[in-house]
């Protein structure tokens, strides 16, 4: 691994010597640095609507709000409410497409 | 905790919110208004540094976390993933005046105290104006009206005369008192021949008699006779067949010119409202309609709602050839059928390449719906239901039934969202001057007074060489708010349901009569593509009445509930009429 190129920018005012990225920041920043992240950020933003996941989500935080009042739920709790069921109901066949379009990534940016 | 402005709610600033605000004055957000980036046209807006900029966390160095907030007061960024991970509620602990943040990767206001969103006229202005700036880069805009003028879509357009429905209450004089007095009959008189057995009988319930697999003709004329402003329209005497046939008579007395849908409709309200009770038959009215579309003349079996257009298009004819005065589409001045029918749908498609989006009106008299695909979301209702957490998912799963029931709102949600036009079928796109792929989003401009939805039940298949239709059942509400669906809401949330600056627009105007509507009947299809049965249930005083060809019953709702729609008529609630409101107190 040579560090010099893989080293993430250092935060200002502060030198961390010590600090390794871990495998998943690498990624994460190749992702983002070549635009791969963005595309599949849309591609997994259409999958979603298509199959009416995102309307099940919006249909689950609708009727927490009615059953709450508008005025006593926060973003936070939305965000407690769905995260487990919105993880586990997205489709396999989106699940799959997608894990193939990193691999292929992976593959192509030779880590 | 909200505010009405224009009629569109925006919630209260929190204390921290309102606080920072007093203390940075004028353009609060200023400082990132530079740092919003919109990756590609349409896209959801980013603040970055630099666009390529990968944010981190200042206390931790994590960048994968899925929120990251930065300060607005020092734009230090932090994570925010309660409860492990909250180093921006720690920021604003130890830093008074440091509350508010932004979403690194939404551009959404937050206050980390408060831990919830809140909301910014200048900030979402600023976003808005970020946005939008990608997407009419090239015209060249004046500094202050650009928001107003020039953002994608609103363009100001020629204040149109608004058509007001006013009711006004009916005060007849002595004389009119005394014909009113002469001409109304109890309804306790009425005879047989319909199997309504209590004594309330609702005015106008009649049969009408089957000439010939016209149950496709009987079932839309029952609805159309129970339309609110097209009844009041005829019995008003808007349009009488008496003057109508002097006028063409006076013309020219051709045959054609005596052909008048309208006079045949009239006639038919006049027999149907009588109180007479016995089944009528509508062979008049049939054998004019035949004339027009001759096409469709025979003893086939015809679809409904091609019927219903034909039929609109026909009375639309006779009258547009003789008032021959240019009117705006979807203005719903040229007849009667297009006054109670007509709406305005826009469509807007955006290039992906360059965001130029082009935007098109075409009047409408009704809206299609596809039902959904069958494969929709499977295997996910096993899963789902093995996560019950808390109790309130119970409720949420149980009013999403098994996720695959259909309903209208799903279809009219699906009618009005953004959909990637395919590769196959590129739009023209003026500023590049190729052919791009695409993104089009329909909306409502202009609500009907009338609503007529048609569901696509009958899928014809040219390349297959068959036809079939769609038993799939939808659900369907009694009140329909059509609020979401208009083009003010649709563009509104395109921005991410930023609080919009153009207050009074114009286009909010034309709908200030109420979005709520109100189902009065509904035509269904029992049976295959070519031998099949239209029915229609009507609601009147607040029953419901299956109106199958000669036989009228009273129903109960769960009946019509269940019942497989295929043509549904919504009148605006302030439209239908009080009576109707009356059984519903006892």
């Amino acid at each position: 691994m040579k560090h010099s190129v893989n080293r993430p920018p250092t935060p200002d005012g502060v030198v961390d010597q010590g600090k390794e990225p871990t495998l998943q920041e690498i990624i994460n920043i190749k992702l983002i640095e070549s635009g791969e992240k963005e595309r599949l950020m849309e591609l997994l933003r259409e999958r979603l609507i298509e199959c009416g996941w995102k309307d099940e989500m919006k249909a689950l935080c609708r009727a927490y709000i009615k059953k709450k009042g508008r005025n006593n739920v926060t973003v936070d709790d939305l965000v407690h409410l769905i995260t487990p069921k919105g993880r586990a109901s997205i489709p396999d066949s989106i699940k799959a497409e997608l894990l193939q379009r990193i691999r292929s990534f992976l593959v192509s940016t030779a880590l | 905790m909200s505010s009405e402005i224009n009629g569109q709610v925006s919630p209260q600033p929190c204390p921290h919110l309102l606080d920072f605000r007093s203390r940075n004055g004028f353009k609060p957000f200023r400082a990132f208004q530079d740092l919003i980036r919109v990756k590609r046209p349409g896209g959801l807006p980013a603040i970055r540094r630099e666009i390529s900029e990968v944010p981190r966390c200042c206390t931790c160095e994590e960048s994968s976390r899925s929120r990251l907030y930065a300060c607005v007061a020092c734009a230090a960024v932090f994570c925010y993933a309660p409860p492990l991970h909250s180093h921006a509620s720690a920021h604003a602990l130890s830093n008074p005046g440091h509350e508010i943040a932004i979403d690194v990767d939404r551009a959404e206001l937050f206050c980390c105290t408060c831990r919830d969103q809140v909301y910014d006229r200048d900030f979402d202005a600023a976003v808005v104006f970020a946005q939008t700036v990608t997407i009419t880069a090239t015209t060249s805009t004046s500094g202050c009206t650009v928001m107003q003028c020039n953002i994608a879509g609103f363009q100001p357009e020629n204040l149109r005369k608004r058509r007001r429905v006013d009711n006004r209450p009916c005060s007849p004089d002595s004389r009119e008192h005394v014909i009113i007095g002469n001409h109304l009959f109890s309804l306790h008189d009425a005879t047989n021949a319909s199997l309504i057995s209590s004594t309330e009988i609702p005015w106008g319930l009649r049969g009408l008699n089957n000439l010939g697999n016209t149950c496709f003709m009987n079932s839309v004329l029952q609805a159309l006779l129970h339309t609110p402003p097209l009844r009041s329209y005829f019995l008003r005497d808007r349009h009488h067949r008496y003057y109508c046939q002097q006028k063409n008579g006076a013309i020219n007395g051709t045959k054609s010119s005596r052909l008048c849908l309208a006079c045949d409709m009239e006639a038919m309200f006049s027999a149907v409202f009588s109180g007479d009770r016995t089944p009528y038959s509508p062979a008049k009215f049939l054998y004019s309609w035949w004339q027009h579309s001759a096409n469709l003349a025979s003893y086939e079996q015809q679809d409904a709602h091609e019927f219903f257009i034909s039929m609109l298009d026909g009375i639309h004819e006779k009258v547009a050839k003789e008032k021959r005065k240019s009117q705006s589409p979807g203005s719903g001045d040229c007849c009667s059928a297009h006054r109670v029918f007509s709406g305005i749908l826009r469509s807007d498609v955006m290039c992906i390449v360059c965001g130029f989006t082009s935007t098109t009106y075409d009047p409408c008299v009704d809206i299609s719906l596809d039902l959904e695909p069958n494969q929709g979301v499977s295997g996910k209702s096993s899963s789902a239901k093995s996560h019950n957490s808390c109790n309130v998912e119970a409720d949420c799963m149980g009013s999403n039934q098994n996720s695959g029931i259909s309903t209208l709102k799903g279809c009219l949600e699906r009618f009005t969202r953004a959909e990637k036009l395919g590769s196959d079928q590129k739009f023209f796109c003026q500023k590049c001057e190729v052919r791009q792929e695409s993104l089009k989003q329909m909306s409502i401009r202009k609500l009907p007074l009338v609503s007529c939805f048609h569901i696509k039940r009958f899928e014809h298949s040219s390349i297959q060489k068959m036809s079939r239709k769609v038993d799939r059942y939808l659900q369907f509400p009694f009140s329909l708010d059509m609020a979401p669906y208009l083009s003010s809401s649709i563009l509104r949330s395109r921005f991410g349901n930023r609080i919009l600056p153009f207050d009074g627009d114009e286009q909010d105007a034309s709908n200030e009569l109420s979005s709520e509507f109100e189902l009065f009947a509904i035509v269904t299809h029992t049976g295959r593509l070519d031998a099949g049965h239209y029915v229609t249930y009507l609601r009147l005083s607040n029953q419901w009445y299956k109106c199958d060809d000669a036989w009228i019953t009273r129903v109960n709702e769960s009946i019509v509930l269940a019942a497989q729609g295929y043509m549904m008529f919504y009148v605006q609630k302030v439209l239908s009429y009080k009576a109707s409101e009356k059984q519903a107190a006892s």
